[in-house]
């Protein structure tokens, strides 16, 4: 968590009273057009760093919130992000971990006995998992494992029905009723509100399922490639604005099946810390030295660039092959955008590639091309590889890589998702084409805009609602992933199961995903939620932080967000 | 509390089993288990102060021994067991010997053992079970013993 700017530089919530649409298309017009403008103009990397990009901007008056504010982190003295963090929150936080740790290993223990005393049904066999490694899954996680993988019955839209779940032996096993519950969703990456049926998408969807059928039943290169694929990978090749893309069924394997293409031992792989798994997958699966930076430190990752191409490779000391940098648009847990200016012009200081995973962070801007670096003022010639999935803002499902005409093209030979895997299904891959056409405005309507102004409008009175109330918020303005931080461990079932009995669903995150002092509620705003669901979700949530008692910003943090 | 907040920059360290021991609070958090569970101690035996600090001294020796220099690997499957063949105390800031948290938890138990013996006033069988446990234990830390297995004791199959 870092500390937040104080509310004198936030210009951009004054004005309530304009209609969504005024207010867009005043940003649009004022800011959107000269960024559009600026994005073009290609600027040679001696002369201009990122600074200058974002200097140019400002000189024009440029009032898009995100970037101002932006701008000021970057002009500010390079603080690298901390973690704030009341202290007796910590002590008790440890305290928990530790007497639940004790209680796990006790229990173990008895075990241990009990069944050294029972026959062993293993007869001479190695067990596939020894005690150790699924001690956390055992002891801490299936105590309350009602609070993680709850079944629903019904499209993710803004309200969907939760099916209820007993367990009959203290929560290790859970069984399905037919009682079912209506509620807020809180939890789905649905963005810009297209996991339900829509009036444009659907109809076209329902067509090319009946024309192609579910399956393409074959990989890409034996009979897998539709005319459908081939316009879908032109049609995210023209929005991301990159030359050439190529999509894959599944996301998570986009990321882990194309970094061992890209790059094998004698490469170097420096990624953020705070990563998502499956990056962190394909960079172990790739066998490159992999080296980990301070989350969102520009200064760090110059610090770590250069001491790994001093030393070279490890015992041979021969310089690196290839070096990755891999970064995140937006980072799923904590809601903020990547420092990319400053990172792309680190690495372009010293000659590594930029791969950009941006899941999070596509599909939210109706220009092309890709709004983040858009946004950022980074010329997308400069990031190598851009990455992102189909499933948070385009209602899909899968991948996509862009980069280079050679590129993709290098990657359609050797890459095995695409040799191998079967091709992405039709009626998705329609639905990504459709959804496209919404954004940018091509179904001839003016709803694509208006999504993404209203999850705009959602986010921020979300977020500063929250705020005022006392919760520890992380993120950036404009993000839709607001995470509220919990810290102890015990306050995560009791506000998941707090919110679930007053019908509003919240996924809860604690450790190992995030760090052991930061559990937290992860709640993603889409543009489906009207101003209603989000009062009701306010009044919620404000009467589980008080039973919970963790309302624990009781400042606001003048302290400049680094 | 001098700082209601306190701030602490996020470690690069990717082993979640070791990483949350660079955060803010774990040495005071640990300091407080040893005070408590001595007057736990003491209001559950009845025994001398002496005695009671001998008997956490000896629980912190098993305890710490065992959770520290014998089980090996994480209790997560997710970093897909490269960390097995290490103990935690080989685990901690990527195997870097000599940091300030390993020095800190070298001297605690050495602290303990000054404590325990000085209120025992040195007698002799808490004497001798004291001596053992610290010398164990410092000896378990230094940084020649990184990935030692002495006889083969704790090796891997």
């Amino acid at each position: 968590m870092r500390a937040r700017g104080s509310s004198c530089r936030r210009p951009e919530h004054k004005s309530t009273d304009l209609s969504l649409e005024q207010r867009f298309i005043d940003s649009v017009s004022s800011g959107g057009t000269d960024l559009g403008r600026a994005k073009f103009q290609r600027t040679p990397a001696s002369q201009s760093p990122a600074f200058s990009l974002l200097n140019r901007d400002l000189s024009r008056g440029s009032s898009n919130p995100l970037l101002l504010r932006h701008l000021n982190q970057t002009l500010a003295a390079g603080r690298s992000e901390m973690i704030t963090i009341p202290y007796l929150t910590a002590l008790t936080t440890y305290f928990s971990y530790g007497l639940l740790f004790v209680f796990g290993q006790l229990r173990d223990f008895f075990r241990k006995i009990i069944d050294w005393w029972s026959h062993s049904s293993l007869q001479g066999y190695a067990p596939i998992c020894l005690g150790l490694e699924d001690f956390y899954i055992r002891r801490l996680y299936l105590r309350i494992q009602d609070c993680f993988n709850r079944p629903i019955s019904s499209p993710p839209d803004s309200w969907f029905d939760v099916v209820e779940r007993v367990s009959k032996d203290n929560n290790k096993t859970l069984q399905r009723t037919k009682n079912v519950s209506r509620c807020l969703n809180l939890g789905s990456y649905n963005y810009l509100g297209f996991a339900a049926a829509d009036e444009y998408c659907t109809p076209r969807v329902i067509e090319s399922l009946k024309r192609f059928s579910p399956s393409t039943c074959s990989t890409r290169v034996d009979g897998g490639t539709t005319t459908l694929h081939t316009k879908l990978e032109q049609c995210v090749a023209r929005f991301v604005g990159k030359p050439a893309s190529v999509v894959f069924g599944m996301g998570y394997v986009t990321n882990s099946a194309i970094l061992p293409v890209l790059i094998g031992k004698g490469g170097l792989i420096i990624s953020d810390s705070l990563n998502h798994n499956s990056i962190v997958n394909g960079a172990r699966g790739s066998g490159a030295t992999v080296r980990v930076f301070q989350h969102n430190t520009p200064s760090h990752l110059e610090k770590v660039l250069r001491e790994q191409i001093a030393d070279g490779q490890p015992r041979t000391h021969r310089p690196w092959k290839k070096i990755f940098v891999l970064v995140e648009g937006i980072y799923s847990m904590e809601g903020e955008l990547c420092k990319l200016p400053e990172i792309v012009a680190v690495c372009k200081k010293y000659k590594a590639y930029v791969y950009l995973d941006e899941a999070h962070s596509i599909g939210r801007q109706p220009f092309c091309p890709s709004p983040l670096c858009e946004l950022l003022g980074v010329d997308t010639a400069d990031v190598d590889v851009m990455m992102g999935t189909f499933t948070k803002s385009f209602g899909s499902c899968g991948g996509y890589i862009a980069g280079s005409e050679e590129l993709i093209q290098y990657l359609k030979y050797a890459c095995p998702a695409h040799l191998y895997a079967t091709s992405i299904s039709p009626p998705a891959a329609q639905q990504i084409i459709s959804s496209i056409e919404v954004i940018l405005g091509e179904d001839g309507s003016s709803r694509g805009a208006r999504k993404i102004a209203r999850i705009r409008e959602n986010s921020n009175f979300f977020r500063s609602e929250l705020q005022k109330m006392g919760f520890e918020v992380l993120g950036d303005n404009d993000s839709p992933v607001m995470p509220v931080m919990l810290y102890n461990p015990s306050k995560i079932p009791a506000f998941s199961r707090e919110c679930l009995k007053r019908n509003v669903a919240v996924v809860t995150v604690a450790f190992p995903a995030t760090p052991l002092l930061l559990a937290r509620a992860r709640i993603c705003i889409s543009a489906a939620h009207t101003r209603e669901d989000l009062v009701k979700a306010l009044e919620v949530i404000s009467s589980v932080g008080d039973l919970v008692g963790s309302r624990v910003a009781k400042f606001s943090h003048m302290a400049f967000r680094g | 509390m001098a700082k209601l907040y306190v701030q602490a920059v996020p470690t690069t360290d990717l082993n979640r089993n070791t990483e949350w021991f660079t955060y803010p609070g774990v040495w005071t958090i640990y300091i407080l288990i040893l005070f408590f569970s001595w007057l736990v101690v003491l209001s559950v035996f009845g025994c001398s102060p002496g005695m009671a600090w001998t008997i956490v001294h000896l629980s912190h020796f098993v305890v710490t021994y065992q959770f520290f220099h014998w089980k090996k690997g994480t209790p997560f499957a997710e970093d897909q067991g490269v960390y097995n063949r290490l103990t935690w105390w080989e685990q901690i800031e990527n195997g870097k010997q000599l940091t300030r948290n390993r020095k800190f938890l070298t001297v605690v138990p050495v602290v303990l053992y000054l404590i325990a013996s000085h209120t025992t006033d040195y007698q002799h069988p808490m004497l001798f079970f004291n001596t053992l446990a610290v010398f164990i234990l410092v000896v378990a830390k230094f940084p020649h013993m990184h990935k030692v297995r002495i006889f083969g004791i704790n090796a891997d199959q």
